[in-house]
């Protein structure tokens, strides 16, 4: 799988789009808001605020929360230097995302975005913020040297560069048979191979992100985190991929999916430990940590939302769906990349009803860890 | 009719009308100006190398033309620093822009083959590039100040930012009925609104660049234009343009289009002379004029693949088409517009026959003042 050009989340802003089913993100972005104020705060008050702030985001994806963030991020800047009197800033906001996320999307709602800066701040504001696209994969350098004053990620760190090598044994079994991610039956090596790619991929990003900043610069990464191997005390408790993988199976026992093509496929996914973030952060060493913390998001945060959105008038028997769909739009071109498009409606409409029954018992909720930097210097 | 910025595009990726497909025109006009670009460039690498070059492209559009441009700027680049022995290429920041509608996929997903292409090319003078895409008007700031080294724009400053607001108005009151330009029979208001409209647009456009522009940075622009003072002289795209009105008009005829709405139809376009573009250069103060040249093109591009199987009025319309379609499916609607162009391609046949039209170019190169004004 050529992650770098399957990986993207659904475009354009229809029924199963990206855009109109990331609420969940919009929460996590809203839990990580009082860390992300208090760093850019920092910034304002910093003796050598430039004149032209240059604030990129990593993973941007298509869809609200992208341009949403960046005007909460001008929003809280402009507020501090009127507190301190301070001149504000000019803005340059990039967009980072792979080659295949939906950009047209975002930059056609530009126009209103600018037209409600302009109401809200005042026509000087409207030509202070210079918006660019920049696709391309975080893992590597995307900015000139010394460029960027500050660096956010959301939900994005957790993608890996590729499917770990090494999932296939020197016979060619497949290792991780049966599952598309770490699960319970997942032997160790498999998890050593995410875990080896998980550093080396965020290595290499820390790396890159560390030549692109300013000395001083900020940093804010939201990530999906995990507990480590034993998720929790009752064992039959799930990680919403185990549940997909689950849902998988029970395709091929009714040979409506292949069973060679699900032990052959992998979601190029990890989410980390606090200790596996920490160790690669002080190993890199150019980053001085000023706070990591975790949170959780349950898996249908702001359901309500998407409800009086959509105009549903039904209650609980919707979070199967919700959440179903959340998960559709971010592994979609990934699925029909290795399984095809015909088989995904029906995926969707059984994993649906897993998470339905799965959420009776259980309780679904996401892990995630917040860290706030400055880079050395 | 709302401002241009928020709707303008060129046709997208759909088979065989789009602009990705049907851009030979723009395509040949690069190649032309590439002598030009090429001295603008060396010129600003003469003064002094700088460690890191900031490049724009501005009015980009999409499909193969762009990373053409891109590739033939930064090959200049790169062969010229190999050549004066430097140990190290600069870093280049290229600013790719265009309207908030453009297709940035298109051009973003044929990001990651561009990068090994130079790679490969260029070998050990590769250096770091870096390639952004900025949606917005240029009709207005678009980067910080002295950040821009080089400025490229071709086949784009012939759009304006509105129609103009004079004929931009209900049918009742329209003042260019049955034509969607200048023409023979203009009225002086009419010329006079195109004109104003385009003063306005481009002194904007060249005080916005003049401050992002370092001193002694460089820009080469080309647009289509006029070589005569007086606009009613027929030459260019002024006739193409009238021979639509035209087809708009026997469309009209037959009941199937409003005429009220091609009478409130006006493209908002305008062809400079040389002496207009000279005045605004004068005017804003920054910059100093190089070079200003005039060129003639075919309609069709002078198509190596003129066949007898396909007419040169198809090949016209065609080309035509991918530019202004996404205009007038927004006044007339999609469902007309096969008919129409098939009734534009009969005129343009018959016109094409007795006479050989051609589209008038003007390139200009200016360099920003080395000190003082505009700064």
């Amino acid at each position: 799988m050529e992650v770098n050009q399957i990986l993207y989340m659904n475009g354009g802003d229809g029924e199963t789009s990206y855009a109109n089913n990331s609420l969940i993100q919009k929460g996590v972005m809203l839990k990580a808001k009082p860390i992300l104020e208090e760093s850019i705060v920092r910034l304002s008050l910093s003796s050598n605020f430039p004149e032209c702030v240059k604030l990129a985001d990593f993973g941007c994806s298509s869809g609200p929360n992208t341009l949403l963030l960046a005007w909460e991020i001008m929003d809280i800047i402009h507020a501090t230097c009127q507190r301190v009197n301070r001149k504000a800033p000019m803005f340059q906001v990039f967009l980072n995302d792979l080659p295949g996320n939906d950009f047209n999307t975002i930059f056609r709602t530009l126009p209103s975005f600018y037209e409600k800066l302009k109401k809200e701040k005042g026509s000087e504001f409207e030509r202070a913020c210079f918006i660019a696209g920049m696709p391309g994969t975080f893992y590597g350098r995307l900015f000139p040297d010394c460029f960027l004053h500050f660096v956010h990620s959301s939900y994005s760190l957790h993608w890996r560069s590729q499917v770990p090598e090494g999932l296939v044994g020197e016979s060619g079994v497949p290792l991780n048979k049966g599952n598309i991610h770490i699960a319970k039956t997942s032997p160790h090596n498999v998890l050593k191979a995410y875990s080896d790619l998980f550093e080396k991929d965020f290595t290499l990003f820390l790396r890159s992100r560390s030549q692109e900043m300013v000395p001083g610069g900020h940093m804010v990464l939201v990530v999906m985190g995990s507990t480590g191997k034993a998720d929790s005390s009752s064992n039959q408790s799930c990680s919403i991929w185990e549940l997909l993988g689950i849902t998988l199976n029970d395709m091929v026992l009714e040979g409506k999916v292949d069973e060679a093509k699900l032990d052959s496929f992998n979601l190029p996914y990890y989410a980390p430990t606090i200790e596996e973030a920490k160790a690669v952060i002080q190993t890199e060493g150019t980053f001085n940590i000023h706070r990591f913390e975790t949170f959780e998001v349950d898996w249908d945060c702001n359901i309500d939302d998407d409800m009086s959105n959509k105009g549903y008038s039904f209650g609980k028997p919707g979070r199967g769906k919700y959440v179903a769909m959340s998960i559709r739009v971010v592994t979609e071109s990934m699925l029909v990349g290795h399984f095809g498009k015909e088989i995904m409606d029906d995926l969707f409409e059984r994993f649906s009803s897993k998470i339905e029954e799965y959420l009776e018992v259980e309780e679904g909720k996401h892990m995630n860890l917040i860290i706030s930097m400055t880079k050395n210097g | 009719m709302e401002l241009l910025a928020q709707s303008f595009h060129m046709n997208k990726a759909v088979e065989g009308t789009s602009y990705a497909k049907n851009s030979s025109i723009q395509s040949k006009i690069i190649s032309i100006t590439k002598c030009i670009t090429e001295e603008a460039i060396l010129e600003v690498l003469c003064k002094n190398l700088p460690e890191s070059m900031g490049i724009a492209d501005l009015g980009c559009s999409s499909g193969p033309n762009v990373l053409s441009v891109i590739s033939k700027i930064t090959n200049i680049i790169y062969a010229k620093c190999s050549q004066s022995g430097l140990p190290k290429p600069p870093e280049l920041r290229i600013f790719l822009n265009d309207l908030y509608n453009n297709d940035f996929n298109g051009i973003f997903g044929s990001l990651p083959d561009f990068y090994n292409q130079m790679k490969e090319v260029n070998g050990n003078s590769f250096g770091p590039c870096f390639i952004f895409g900025v949606p917005a008007s240029f009709y207005g700031r678009l980067f910080p100040s002295n950040s821009l080294h080089f400025v490229h724009s071709s086949s784009s400053l012939h759009w304006l930012s509105q129609v103009p607001p004079e004929l931009d108005v209900k049918a009742s009151t329209a003042i260019n009925k049955g034509h969607i330009y200048i023409c023979e029979s203009s009225p002086q208001n009419v010329l006079d609104s195109y004109y104003r409209q385009f003063q306005k647009d481009f002194s904007l456009f060249l005080k916005s660049r003049a401050e992002e522009i370092v001193p002694g940075g460089r820009m080469v622009l080309t647009f289509m234009g006029r070589r005569f003072m007086d606009p009613t002289i027929e030459e260019g795209c002024y006739n193409q343009l009238e021979l639509l009105a035209q087809a708009l008009m026997s469309v009209a005829a037959e009941g199937l289009i409003p005429e009220e709405k091609v009478d409130t139809f006006n493209t908002p376009y305008y062809a400079p002379c040389p002496e207009e573009i000279k005045l605004e250069v004068e005017k804003e103060g920054s910059f100093v004029m190089n070079r200003l040249e005039v060129f003639e093109i075919d309609w069709d591009g002078g198509s190596a693949e003129a066949s007898n199987t396909v007419s040169m009025g198809r090949r016209v319309a065609k080309l035509v088409r991918a530019v202004i379609e996404p205009m007038l499916e927004s006044q007339f609607g999609s469902d007309i517009m096969d008919y129409l162009f098939q009734r534009y391609e009969k005129i343009l046949d018959n016109h094409l026959s007795k006479t050989r039209s051609k589209y008038i170019n003007l390139v200009i190169s200016v360099a920003k003042n080395s000190e003082g004004l505009g700064n």
